[in-house]
């Protein structure tokens, strides 16, 4: 058994040993210890390095407030954890563990050169110290701070842990299961309601296990503890454990965090490390008790000097004795229990130190039945000891006179500035505080939620009144949820409550600004900053936070906020409310990115969707690209080949005879009712009342200010019936669009809109060999250009399958689209593949489709449009219709801007060198210009697999239509490309290749 | 590779002691949009259409659930599907209406076991209890927009357009093993 | 996450479902190409981006599909009511007046 572990005390099983090391040195603890209970255990009170200074320090806390000792913990390789705190880590055989922000070692850390030069690094030190010369930023001073400051190291390897996330609706939700938690649960229980009670810590109970001298209702506190928590089980409540409500959201949105498998030993199968509940609750109970707030004095942060309430959780919960010879300093009566409890356990305790004069009979004539010198009207005005306290120089106090200070060696020094009730939940649900003169504290006013906040959480004291308030303030929520309410009067003996005052920095004879007395541990913040903070001219208390960064650390201000708004008030003469407290926000400690991520992580990141012919392609070795949210083919390499050679390949072959193109994901939307072709030909700016059935026409849509958002080609599939298809990644956002005009501006129209993408498998054909390969297969219609001319569409049959099929090209080769019901798209597709191979027939991907189409001019909205193309711009003017009275966006293209001189055109480029140009590189039209230069357009699409011999690009330049032959410049970092404007046509003009 | 599912192959997708999902068999769909004379729609297709968004109704076979104020999605065997089709068109000139094949466009799930609402409520934000047995809504899931059907307590269907199955069946199964560990 | 009421489904489900769908109540006019280059710039662009009570426009796009409005707090993100397209809108002082009770 270790030196500071005691005999018969704790929750932890004297009987489970459990190995662990900490820099690499092994150490025992006991099953149910936490890294931080197990290292005090063998008087390891040294954890870590602080953030700015390197100062040594040890855990201050037993709790999730911790904000001192944080450890990397690791598992095996990718399951690494920096800033874990210690206090909150359980053990488990095997666990590693390392401290942070040391070099070499933990004991001897060079970058403690920062504690020295302290002055230095005072409050604004970085906006004062890095302001100049700039060009130092880069180079000099961030690659500095970046190594001299910090915590830990940020894992560099894959994380193979799972996490997950589920949706919870439930009656009432229950945040802390400590006295007023559990008090509200058992009123809620078995009464029909879904009652959830959570709790972070691994076992429920708050400060009941830390405090097992208490009788609730007769029993001892623990064994109540116990009865009352399988009776709860029993009634159906759902206990949660090791679950961190880490924020609280518009309308009754609780997220919690709950932990699986960091206590574990070994990992459980499919088993998620942490699950991610986001919890709706019709009404909601915050009983997450107070927080101990430190003593502001110089030298409150050296390893042993520790709050006394943690002290205490240490002894009763972990059987853990912090020190032999500790000492007591306070300004509330809590830290007395401390050291009556440290007495009884075999502690000597030096001395109790009470900043105030009068202090209750009844603790001063326990400490004199105990041998415990006591000490009222002082004060601290120092510690030492390198790594660990080992004195502490205590001064009287007369009025405000600072007597001559005495040293009084110890081995730890345990502290109580007196309590801060947890308002962090309270707070994101923009709750009112109120300040409260007496408990010198901010306290629970209103909320705009269905929420009741109990407990220590409002200022209570103690466990009877935790246990009575929990039981009362549960009705209000249950009265909501029309259950009736009892309110069980509790009675508890031996209950511990007490009462305190505010202390700032505690009164010193030494000089306040040389002072290292801390506020914020984690961001080491001392009190002399806040006050240079105040005096440099900071008045906001939102400003005198960014500048000194009090509370802006992971723990979130839990153990500075009241402080330093104490110090604050005082530095600016005034009262706290009217400074007022900073905003706490989610989450309320740190949580893992792969928690918030759950099981969207890497194949999973995000949805994938996929064709039916997807998995031939996969088998077929193709790379994928992701469009929208599909994943397309995007070339279909053969061994050894890259992108360029695979592209022009697929290019070639199928101007040569035949490609096989999955054209599946178009976005496809089924317009039907007797106002189906006046609706259309509201959306789009070409005609279409007068298509007939069984013909297809392209389509260009417009938004009311005139731009180009979609196109495609539209059927007509009979009088009442069309068959539209936008954009693969459009589809969407068109059908919302016609949605919107339709069931908002023109309800009076009969016309239903289907989203039809995924009913069709679509496989298209192209090439001078298409129509004699799919012949074969097609019943119902001849493919000739006399029956089934370009432009035309049919319901026949394909292979067996009913199918629409087209006579569409966006290649400029004959072409056609072949639409099945989708599951029989992969088997549609292999028969053509098969009968294909007596042309070479070639599967291509999105890469050559691009190509192809660039050739023929055919743009890619997206692409060569930016959403501030108008079809003049594009060129496309002969797509609008010149004879309608009204189409989406038609009065747009008569606004002023639109039709003004020099607006950027689409062109065609061919450059002088014949190299190829980058897409998006800015077209100039005199490179002899000064920089920076007058950029007059852009290039939107350029390639060079393609079958013309030479690289081709499109661009958009201002006045681009009447400057063809004209040559303009495209600057790059090496050289100076010149390139000359032309038609966006480079293949076949006539469209000679479009007939059979 | 990559899961590969189709309506042309029924197959179980997990089957743990928390839930079972499997992919179902083809089935005829008709996307079916009307306003006015709903009775005589009924009457066409041999199911009087319910009006509450959410509700369903079955007779001989043909099972139909009501997704909007004026859409309805109409299951039918494969076998009967032209005939609905050509009942509906014979009420076309006298009620014009919207009839839109999608027996193609979607998979459909079925998820049961003691844990299928626990597996749902991975992926679905809605509170799921106030879809009662026997109704049916669309809704979201992990991304995809999906209509559930609950035939029971713990029984339902999950229709699903093709190009999400995979992805959705992935969460599934992770879920469905996850909830299984659980119960272990 | 807020909870939306749909006035379709009749039912208050999460946010997810839904989509906004921008300010409400702005019409197309009946015959575009009689607007004056003013007229169709405050058709086409102006926004009243209130603080405080807002008229706009929700879809309940993994729903029923339906496009409605609603008034909401763009401070508090509380919704008064949704509402039906095509129904009168609502009076902003009443709306608040029974809110308050």
């Amino acid at each position: 058994m270790s030196t500071y572990r005691v005999r018969g005390k704790g929750r932890v099983d004297a009987s489970k040993p459990i190995v662990f090391t900490f820099d690499g040195k092994p150490y025992t603890g006991l099953k149910g210890d936490t890294v931080a209970s197990a290292l005090l255990s063998h008087g390891v009170h040294l954890m870590g390095r602080s953030f700015k200074y390197h100062r040594p320090r040890g855990a201050i806390a037993a709790g999730s407030e911790e904000p001192n000792a944080l450890i990397g913990t690791r598992r095996s390789a990718g399951r690494f954890e920096p800033n874990t705190r210690a206090t909150v880590q359980e053990i488990w055989e095997g666990l590693e563990t390392n401290s942070q922000n040391k070099f070499p070692s933990l004991k001897w850390d060079v970058g403690a050169v920062n504690d020295a030069a302290y002055m230095m690094f005072s409050a604004g030190f970085y906006y004062k110290t890095f302001m100049w010369p700039r060009s130092f930023w880069d180079k000099v001073y961030e690659p500095f701070i970046r190594a001299a400051a910090g915590l830990g190291v940020s894992p560099t390897e894959h994380d193979p842990d799972t996490y997950a996330s589920r949706n919870l609706y439930c009656d009432l939700l229950i945040v802390g299961a400590g006295p007023a938690g559990i008090a509200a649960a058992r009123e809620a229980a078995g009464k029909g309601l879904s009652v959830v009670l959570v709790d972070e810590n691994a076992e429920m109970g708050g400060s009941i296990l830390s405090e097992p001298q208490a009788k609730i209702e007769g029993k001892t506190s623990w064994d109540w503890l116990s009865d009352e928590l399988a009776d709860l089980k029993a009634a159906g409540v759902k206990l949660m454990t090791r679950t961190t409500a880490i924020g609280y959201y518009h309308e009754n949105l609780i997220a919690l965090v709950e932990k699986l498998t960091d206590h574990l030993p070994t990992l459980p199968a499919d088993t998620p490390r942490e699950r991610m509940w986001r919890v709706r609750a019709k009404q909601v109970v915050l009983a997450q008790g107070a927080l101990e707030k430190p003593l502001v004095f110089h030298g409150n942060d050296r390893p042993g000097v520790m709050l006394a309430g943690s002290a205490q959780t240490y002894l009763h919960r972990y059987g853990v004795k912090v020190g032999n010879s500790p000492v007591v300093v306070t300004s509330h009566d809590s830290a007395w229990y401390a050291a009556f409890d440290l007495q009884d356990a075999g502690a000597y305790v030096q001395a109790i130190v009470d900043t105030r004069a009068q202090v209750r009979q009844d603790l001063q004539a326990e400490a004199r039945s105990r041998g415990i010198p006591v000490k009222l009207s002082h004060t601290v005005t120092a510690t030492g000891g390198r790594l660990r306290v080992n004195n502490v120089r205590v001064n009287p106090l007369s009025g405000t006179n600072v007597g001559a200070g005495q040293w009084i060696k110890c081995d730890a020094l345990l502290m109580s500035g007196g309590w801060t009730p947890s308002l962090h939940l309270f707070s994101h649900t923009k709750g009112s505080l109120a300040w409260d003169d007496d408990l010198t504290t901010f306290l629970p006013k209103d909320t705009p939620e269905d929420c009741v906040i109990t407990g220590a959480s409002r200022g209570l004291w103690g466990t009877e009144a935790a246990l009575r308030d929990g039981a009362t303030r549960v009705g209000e929520a249950l009265a909501k949820l029309g259950v009736e309410a009892t309110a069980t009067e509790y009675t508890v003996a031996d209950d511990r409550t007490g009462s305190g005052v505010m202390m700032r920095e505690l009164p010193t004879d030494r000089s306040p600004g040389k002072a290292k007395a801390f506020v914020d541990y984690q961001n080491d913040v001392t009190a002399k900053d806040l006050r240079l903070a105040v005096r440099e001219g900071m008045r906001s208390i939102e400003h005198v936070k960014r500048y000194t960064t009090n509370g802006m650390a992971t723990d979130q201000g839990k153990m500075s906020n009241i402080n330093g708004l104490n110090i604050a008030a005082d530095a600016l003469g005034k009262k706290q409310p009217q400074v007022g407290l900073t905003t706490f926000r989610p989450p309320y400690t740190p949580t893992t990115f792969g928690a918030f991520a759950g099981y969207h992580r890497g194949e999973h990141f995000e949805v994938v969707r996929k064709t039916q012919i997807d998995a031939w392609a996969e088998t077929q070795g193709a790379v994928f690209e992701p469009v929208g949210q599909w994943r397309r083919a995007r070339y279909f390499p053969k061994a050894g080949e890259t992108m360029d050679q695979a592209v022009t390949r697929e290019c070639a072959a199928t101007r040569a005879s035949v490609g096989i193109f999955d054209a599946s994901t178009l976005g496809k939307i089924e317009v039907v009712g007797p106002d189906a072709a006046e609706f259309v030909n509201r959306m789009y700016t070409n005609p279409f009342l007068k298509l007939a059935p069984g013909k297809c026409r392209y389509g260009l849509l417009l938004g009311d200010d005139g731009f180009i958002r979609d196109d495609g080609v539209i059927a007509r599939v009979d009088e009442n019936r069309f068959h539209v298809t936008t954009t693969t990644g459009g589809a969407a956002r068109v059908l919302n669009m016609m949605e919107d005009y339709l069931q908002t501006e023109w309800p009076d129209l009969n016309v239903w809109l289907t989203s039809t993408t995924e009913q069709w498998s679509t496989v298209a054909l192209n090439g001078p060999n298409a129509a004699k390969l799919l012949a074969p297969f097609v019943e119902g219609i001849e493919l000739t250009e006399e029956a089934f001319p370009h432009m035309s569409c049919v319901n026949c049959t394909v292979a067996g399958y009913p199918a629409r099929l087209w006579r569409v090209s966006f290649t400029g080769e004959v072409g056609f689209e072949i639409n099945v019901a989708a599951p029989y798209g992969r088997d549609l597709w292999e028969k053509l593949w098969e009968a294909g191979q007596q042309y070479d027939i070639t599967p291509y991907g999105t890469e050559t489709m691009h190509v192809l189409r660039a050739e023929k001019g055919y743009i890619i909205v997206g692409q060569d449009t930016d959403g501030t193309v108008t079809p003049a711009d594009a060129g496309m003017d002969w797509a609008v219709g010149k004879k309608k009275d009204d189409f989406v966006g038609m009065r747009g293209l008569k606004r002023p801007d639109l039709v003004a001189e020099n607006r950027k055109q689409l062109v065609g480029l061919l450059t002088e060198d014949n190299s190829w140009l980058e897409e998006g590189a800015q077209i100039v039209f005199d490179p002899k210009q000064p920089v920076p230069m007058t950029m007059r357009g852009h290039v939107t699409s350029s390639y060079n697999q393609g079958t013309t011999g030479r690289p081709i690009a499109l661009a958009v330049i201002e006045g681009g239509h009447s400057k063809m032959g004209e040559t303009v410049y495209i600057p790059m970092p090496d050289r100076t490309i010149a390139a000359k404007i032309t038609g966006t046509v480079f293949y076949d003009p006539e469209n000679s290749r479009l007939k059979i | 590779m990559s899961k590969h599912i189709s309506s042309l192959a029924p197959s179980v997708v997990v089957d743990t002691a928390a839930a079972r999902v499997a992919v179902s068999q083809m089935i005829g769909r008709i996307s079916l949009r009307a306003r006015g004379d709903l009775a005589a729609v009924g009457q066409a297709i041999g199911v009087e259409l319910p009006t509450q968004i959410g509700a369903r109704a079955k007779a001989d076979g043909i099972e139909v659930a009501c997704l909007g104020p004026d859409e309805w999605t109409v299951l039918v065997s494969l076998g009967q599907i032209e005939k609905v089709e050509d009942a509906l068109a014979a009420l076309y000139p006298s009620l014009p209406h919207s009839m839109t094949e999608v027996t193609g466009r979607e998979v459909t799930f079925t998820i049961e076991g003691p844990q299928a609402v626990e597996l749902l409520s991975i992926g679905a934000p809605r509170d799921l209890s106030t879809i009662k047995v026997g109704q049916a809504r669309r809704m979201f899931f992990d991304g995809a927009t999906v209509v559930l059907w609950r035939d029971a307590e713990t029984s339902f269907r999950m229709d699903v357009w093709n190009s999400f199955a995979s992805f959705l069946a992935t969460t599934l199964e992770t879920g469905a093993k996850e909830l299984a560990a659980e119960l272990a | 996450m807020i909870q939306i009421h749909c006035p379709y489904c009749g039912e208050t489900l999460p946010e997810l479902e839904f989509a906004y769908a921008g300010e409400a109540h702005i019409d197309r006019p009946e015959s575009p190409s009689a607007q004056t280059d003013e007229e169709w710039a405050e058709f086409l662009f102006m926004r009243q981006n209130v603080k405080g009570p807002h008229f706009e426009r929700w879809r309940h796009l993994h729903g029923c599909g339906r496009f409605f409005n609603a008034v909401r707090n763009t401070i508090t993100d509380r919704f008064y009511i949704t509402y039906k397209a095509g129904e009168p809108r609502p009076d902003l002082a009443t709306l608040l007046e029974e809110d308050n009770k």
